[in-house]
């Protein structure tokens, strides 16, 4: 009965940024993300990412609510870099990544077609 | 700090393919990434499923929306769904979501006019487009040896009809998710398991008498290691049956041996099991998977430095 639609998931209303951020004021370089219409797929693959970079003092996500469809990254960095610079990297870096997989899959693929099972 | 990166560089190994099962090995990654591959080829792999119906005439023992329900669930062959539009952002039609471009229109007519049961199947699904047909009726097209199909088995199985019951009926298919609904999941099950390393300590196997071993081998609910023949040793014959239930170690501990096994998880090596509804093939399973990931990933990328610009040009009233 009071269940949102299921559309609302990944549907971002008119009017709303998927992304948004929010500086912190009692810290310096540190800052939230808000992500609409996105889940534990995409922040924990972020949130993993983030802490492998050096600069990033603290990175963590959650999801305020379950029946609000959005995450919160908050993000601490040192003063070499900035929460901004260390999103945006974090997300070119995962790009890069499935970019490999997905090449690293399609000639495994291939290699497999010609000459199954190698062991 | 341009130019560094801090990315990984995962490896695949292929040990299965076939159609609509695939099982391959992921290393040198994060488990975050192995669960992420997971929850998209689930939810967010987009296939094609029959979505609105309209219904002219239904005589038979079932009610409309049962018949709808049953039809939207009938897996569809979407190899040309990464390419299409979701129905809502087509700009091509009208606003109701039903031109060429954005759906694929179905149609049923079926009598029952003998004595015997009639059972209306997927068989029975006339497509507009040769393209995109119920999964078994593309299967069976496909193979070549008659025998391979039952004559019972003429499809998935919508309604039976008595004599005199009529089902006629229009069906719009589009694009969707398995976000939105499990019918749009191609994936039938799609699991990953830690790549187990088992290490067993020869010194304090020595201590165990022959028929010791054989009772501990036997404990283990899959068959994980075995005695061979020849040396009369225990060895490891299969380390990815290991389930993770330590029912060896604690027999080992009950037999008064601790530690004379000992299995760890590798924390970055991983065996997926992909098994596909069909709808699309499990390797381009993975494949658009990845892509699926990739877009997700490029939607959320903040454009800071543009979005401070823009608001302070706002604020100008430029």
């Amino acid at each position: 009965m009071n269940a949102p639609d299921r559309y609302e998931h990944f549907v971002v209303p008119e009017g709303t940024k998927k992304v948004s951020y929010e500086r912190d004021t009692k810290i310096v370089n540190a800052g939230s993300f808000t992500v609409e219409r996105e889940d534990h797929t995409i922040g924990n693959i972020l949130r993993m990412q983030l802490h492998r970079d050096p600069n990033v003092l603290f990175a963590g996500y959650k999801l305020p609510h379950p029946l609000q469809y959005k995450i919160l990254v908050r993000i601490h960095t040192t003063n070499q870099s900035s929460p901004s610079q260390a999103y945006n990297q974090a997300i070119s870096d995962l790009d890069k990544e499935l970019e490999h997989l997905k090449k690293v899959f399609e000639e495994e693929k291939s290699r497999y077609e010609v000459k199954p099972r190698d062991y | 700090m341009e130019g560094i990166s801090y990315q990984r560089f995962p490896k695949i190994r292929v040990r299965e393919m076939k159609d609509d099962y695939l099982k391959f090995d992921l290393t040198d990654t994060d488990a975050s990434m192995a669960n992420a591959l997971r929850r998209v080829m689930i939810a967010e792999v987009p296939t094609i499923a029959i979505d609105l119906v309209e219904i002219e005439v239904n005589s038979s023992v079932l009610n409309d929306e049962f018949i709808a329900h049953r039809l939207g669930l009938i897996p569809l062959t979407s190899d040309f769904a990464m390419g299409m539009r979701f129905s809502r952002d087509c700009d091509s039609c009208d606003g109701d979501g039903q031109c060429e471009y954005c759906s694929v229109e179905f149609h049923l007519n079926v009598r029952c006019d003998s004595d015997q049961t009639l059972d209306v199947t997927s068989a029975d699904l006339r497509s507009t487009d040769p393209h995109v047909v119920p999964v078994d009726v593309a299967a069976r097209a496909l193979s070549t040896d008659p025998a391979s199909f039952d004559s019972d088995q003429r499809g998935i199985i919508i309604v039976k009809l008595r004599r005199g019951q009529e089902l006629r009926l229009r069906a719009i298919a589009r694009k969707g998710i398995g976000k939105d609904h499990a019918k749009w999941s191609p994936a039938a099950t799609v699991t990953f398991m830690y790549e187990p390393e088992i290490h067993i300590n020869e010194d304090l196997m020595e201590t165990l008498t022959l028929e010791e071993k054989r009772n501990w081998v036997e404990s283990s609910p899959t068959k994980v290691f075995d005695i061979d023949p020849n040396t009369q040793q225990v060895m490891v014959v299969d380390p990815e049956a290991y389930t993770y239930d330590e029912e060896v170690i604690k027999k080992a501990e009950a037999m008064g041996k601790p530690g004379l096994v000992e299995i760890y998880a590798k924390e970055d090596g991983f065996i997926f099991t992909v098994e596909s509804t069909g709808a699309i093939k499990a390797s381009q399973l993975v494949i658009n998977a990845i892509e699926v990931l990739r877009q997700k990933l490029d939607a959320v990328r903040m454009q800071d430095a543009e979005a401070d610009f823009k608001e302070f040009s706002e604020h100008l009233g430029v």
